[in-house]
């Protein structure tokens, strides 16, 4: 199958072809319309399926910042959460900067009932809810994750009355813990989700229109992709999938990727760095951060630094210190201002815009030891390998140090050390080899810098994670992400295998029910397995397993 | 948005692949819950509140405190030592100011580990807080001044035994009374040796001591010595194992309790011990104590199954914990105008006879143990220790050791002692410590 890969960015939308067997066939760049994300995609769409010389059918991957800039301007609808907080931390203390109200009812840690809802509270609180014009709702329990009914059970008793629009439910957001987060991510999918509705619906309408695409699939912060369908379920998953495309089109891109690398994308105003280990990348260990709301949705991880071609030059002393925020446009490219890029154009280490004016703006700021227009480019352009380098040298310190819950993790740790750095971003061919030098490695800049986040949506592969949680004690199966709940049979006969066995077959239906087919493989990323000890006699087994479709990508040439 | 007070660093290492033996309970799940319970609140997404990995403790930190027979390779595995690696980065993060208070919350536990090790004893092999306290000497030298406040239910026999004779500690232990638990030991008659004398100070708790009871004898008696004694470090030993739904205690203290303990202690330093009711008391302690050492409200945390008259405790409790107060301050106050020649002997050496059981490894340790009465210093100290045979192999050692600040007579006595025991046939090893000049032999 062909595909159209689309990522609609803060100021360029680009869109990449790729053919049935993964070469790229066509690549268009046009400005995004913020006030018109749909508009900017169907420009997008039109302009390379003009460029399309044949009758082939596609597959389109949607990356866009609906979800991103209706949560960053605050324009997602007006939304309360109703929290079955139970005793623990003041909610209060949050500070959340909307509605949560605390309502009965709560479970423990081992998904107990603690406590019972109460009816008449919830529809007290509701009702005003409703006058007061809140469109969407959503239901949070604390440790909702080992036992949602409660959460259900206030969602039934609202429907009952048909007074909101939507209802997003904690527990099918991610089978992590985390109650503050969990609230935060249902707040964010509840207030955003009928504006994915709607574009959903915008999509489904050019499909009519466009016979040649023959299925649809939206890009997600952690690099997969997941159906139209899915998208209105959990459309806060669509959050920061740019800068997950951008990684995934350097894992499509690259040579080999098997071993461990990483990943430098230099932009403009900022320069990304991903990680990559044993060829797949690392995740944020809780979840995507959006602005002042930390969730749990899978994302990539990047760490981003103030830093790039068209950061602001500092220049003191006895050295020079680049960024964090951006001067301008590049006195080569028609701006006033003096840039890493001027330093690059002055030197003659890249062919652009005009070389006499990024002379003439380093010559204006010649001061001190940099007492010549040459050396100061070329200090410029040092200090930007060696901040950079510096950057990606603190990211590893910092996972080094990452707690670890198991001796064996102490005493043997996984060498996640890099073996290459891989450049994207226009200035990579500049900085990449620099950057490299300093940290000992050999590189890798990746061919069409310019649209390659295009690459990225269109390699994208079907990501999908379950979590099982298994409690023989309470003789209780839980899998929240898919509200599926049972109660297990011949609990003493319950093993490890059975749970590893049950996540892998739950996950094929769900990717089944999905629509997902051309996925790769399946593999079980968490497993934890512990007693239940009464006295001195183990009565029980706690199985924890997370499975999940292995990221991946298409191989592009 | 919700900010920590004071930055409190938590070293947390559950361990969640160790165990003493599958149904015993110290074993891998014991700290489960009390994760489950720290992510799902959110805890460490607060900021001020940073979490660390531990660091593996050497040999060099372990043998500053221990006496490992034969050797701390034999005696101390790997869990050990990262247990007892994060309390002495616990300890790091505050001296570096890198926190203001910290919490090593991880397993296992040390306080019942004497100075000699043959195995372990009461769950522990060796003691984390000692350690700890080594480290911290080597880094701001032998003038600090410590003070250790354990609180699990257990008398601290082990930490007690270490610092019995250090004038630099103040070793203060609550727990519920030695008659009716493990160890045993911990009467308010304990009161230290020659050199630090009052600065062992027992107080044991009657049986359905609530929180009321451990308030008051916190207020009434711990916060009174901690200001006289005004150490420049406290570090309290916190075990949770007198919480009302612990298995192998009778006390009465709540979530919440512990950490109003924790506040008006105001710790530098925490330490889990014990504690083994680990779905009903762990993950709500451990909660209310993080928040406590962050300055945030702990007021809405409670026990699924706490109910207020919890707080109810028996007069004849009441009653008890009173007399056991003034009993301890009267001790406390009066500590300076003992009379040590009458308990310690006019002669040139203190000496006492003692056994030591190893519940944990079935061993019967016999120690012989003198201790010279200096002016100068706390004086050197010998100790004969032997294990029964049966169960494993057996040993018997001599370990002389030399105080810090020892004078230039008891260092030189000490040397010659070590020459000469080297030469003893009927001795497997000898051992020699000098944490001073830090060093440690064995021969």
């Amino acid at each position: 199958m062909q595909v159209v890969g689309i990522d609609v960015g803060g100021t360029n939308t680009d869109a990449t072809l790729l053919s049935e067997d993964k070469r790229v066939l066509a690549m268009v760049k046009t400005p995004t319309d913020h006030s018109n994300i749909l508009a900017s995609t169907k420009a997008a769409l039109n302009k390379i399926l003009k460029l399309k010389n044949d009758a082939h059918p596609v597959q389109l991957h949607l990356s866009t910042t609906l979800s991103t800039n209706a949560i960053v301007e605050g324009k997602g609808d007006s939304t309360a959460v109703l929290a079955l907080a139970g005793p623990g931390l003041n909610i209060a203390d949050f500070g959340f900067n909307f509605s949560v109200y605390s309502i009965q009812g709560y479970v423990d840690h081992r998904g107990r009932i603690v406590k019972e809802i109460d009816r008449e509270e919830i529809l007290k609180i509701a009702n005003q809810l409703r006058i007061d014009g809140t469109k969407s709702i959503a239901i949070v329990g604390k440790f909702s994750h080992r036992n949602n009914s409660l959460e259900i059970a206030v969602k039934e008793l609202l429907e009952t009355q048909g007074w909101f629009k939507v209802i997003t439910l904690g527990h099918q957001l991610s089978g992590s813990p985390n109650f503050p987060r969990r609230i935060m991510s249902a707040y964010l999918n509840a207030s955003v989700a009928s504006i994915q509705a709607n574009f959903v619906q915008m999509i489904e309408e050019i499909i009519k229109t466009n016979p040649i695409i023959s299925d649809v699939k939206i890009l997600k912060a952690d690099g997969g992709t997941m159906g139209l369908k899915e998208s209105c379920l959990r459309p806060i998953e669509t959050i920061l999938s740019g800068p997950a495309a951008s990684i995934m089109a350097a894992l499509a891109l690259v040579e080999t990727c098997a071993d461990n690398a990483v990943v430098v994308d230099i932009g403009g105003t900022t320069t990304d760095i991903a990680v990559i280990v044993g060829g797949e990348p690392l995740y944020q260990r809780n979840g995507a951060v959006i602005g002042e709301y930390q969730t749990l949705v899978p994302a990539l991880l990047t760490h981003s630094i103030g830093l790039g071609g068209d950061s602001e030059v500092h220049i003191e002393e006895h050295n020079i210190v680049l960024g964090p925020k951006r001067a301008g446009t590049a006195a080569a490219l028609g701006g006033d201002s003096l840039t890493p890029t001027d330093a690059a154009i002055a030197l003659g280490l890249v062919e652009l815009g005009v070389k006499e004016k990024a002379i003439a703006v380093l010559k204006q700021r010649t001061k001190g030891k940099y007492d010549s227009w040459l050396k100061l480019a070329e200090a410029i352009i040092d200090a930007f390998a060696y901040q950079l380098s510096e950057a990606i040298h603190e990211m590893y310190q910092r996972l080094t140090k990452v707690p670890v819950y198991t001796v064996s993790e102490i005493l043997a740790p996984k060498d996640i050390r890099p073996k290459k750095v891989i450049g994207l971003g226009a200035p990579a061919t500049v900085f990449i080899p620099l950057v490299a030098k300093i940290l000992n490695l050999p590189y890798q800049i990746l061919p069409y810098s310019a649209g390659s986040n295009g690459i990225g949506a269109a390699a994208a592969r079907p990501t999908l994670a379950i979590s099982l949680h298994v409690d023989t004690e309470e003789e209780s199966l839980i899998i929240p992400e898919l509200a599926y709940r049972e109660k297990i049979k011949r609990r003493l006969f319950f093993d490890r295998k059975q749970a590893r066995r049950i996540a892998i077959e739950k996950l094929e239906s769900y990717a089944e029910q999905m629509g997902l087919s051309d996925y790769g493989e399946i593999q079980i990323i968490e497993d934890e397995a512990f007693n239940v000890v009464r006295g001195f006699y183990t009565v029980g087994r706690i199985f924890s397993i997370k499975a999940q479709i292995r990221p991946a990508v298409w191989r592009v040439r | 948005m919700i900010t920590a007070k004071h930055r409190v660093g938590l070293v947390f290492f559950p361990a969640f692949d160790w165990c003493i033996s599958a149904d015993h309970p110290e074993r891998e799940e014991r700290l489960l819950y009390t994760r489950d319970q720290i992510i799902e609140e959110g805890l460490l997404d607060i900021p001020g509140i940073v979490e660390y990995r531990p660091i593996v403790a050497e040999e060099k930190d372990i043998q500053r405190v221990h006496i490992c027979v034969p050797s701390v390779a034999k005696r101390v595995s790997e869990p050990h030592r990262i247990a007892a690696g994060g309390t002495m980065l616990a300890a790091d993060l505050v001296l570096d100011k890198k926190v203001e208070r910290s919490f090593a919350l991880l397993r296992p536990p040390g306080h019942h580990a004497n100075r000699i090790v043959h195995g372990s004893r009461g769950f522990c092999t060796i003691n984390n807080e000692a350690i700890m306290v080594e480290h911290i000497r080597h880094r701001l030298g032998p003038k600090v001044r410590i003070a250790i406040v354990d609180t699990d239910a257990h008398h601290a026999d082990g930490t007690q035994d270490i610092f019995y004779n250090d004038p630099g500690v103040l070793h203060i232990s609550l727990h519920q009374d030695g008659r009716t638990l493990y160890p045993g030991t911990g009467s308010f008659l304990e009161r230290g040796g020659p050199a630090s004398f009052g600065q062992t100070v027992n107080i044991p708790l009657p049986p359905g001591t609530g929180d009321e009871g451990m308030l008051y004898v916190t207020e009434q008696l711990v916060l009174p010595i901690l200001a006289e004694w005004k150490p420049d470090l406290i570090i309290n030993a916190a075990g949770q194992d007198n919480h009302y739904s612990d298995p192998l205690t009778n006390m009465e203290f709540s979530a919440r309790g512990y950490a109003q303990l924790t506040d008006l202690l105001n710790p530098d330093i925490v330490v889990l011990e014990g504690g083994y009711s680990i779905e009903g008391a762990l993950p709500y302690v451990n909660v209310g104590l993080i928040l406590a050492l962050a300055g945030l409200d702990y007021s809405h945390l409670k026990e699924p199954d706490w109910h207020p008259t919890r707080l109810k405790q028996s007069r004849q409790v009441t009653e008890t914990i009173h007399e056991v107060v003034d009993q301890v301050w009267n001790l406390w106050e009066n500590r300076k105008k003992a009379n040590l020649q009458q308990i310690f002997g006019k002669d040139r050496f203190y000496t006492r006879h003692r056994q030591i059981f190893y519940d944990t490894d079935q061993i019967i340790e016999k120690q012989y143990e003198r201790i010279r009465l200096c002016n100068e210093c706390s004086g050197w100290r010998l100790i004969f220790s032997e294990t029964n045979e049966g169960v494993g192999l057996s040993f018997k050692i001599a370990a002389i050791i030399v105080p810090w600040l020892s004078c230039n007579l008891c260092r030189r006595e000490a040397l010659s002692d070590f020459d000469k025991l080297t030469e003893s046939k009927t001795l497997d090893y000898v051992y020699f410590q000098d944490n001073e000049q830090d060093l440690f032999l064995c021969k």
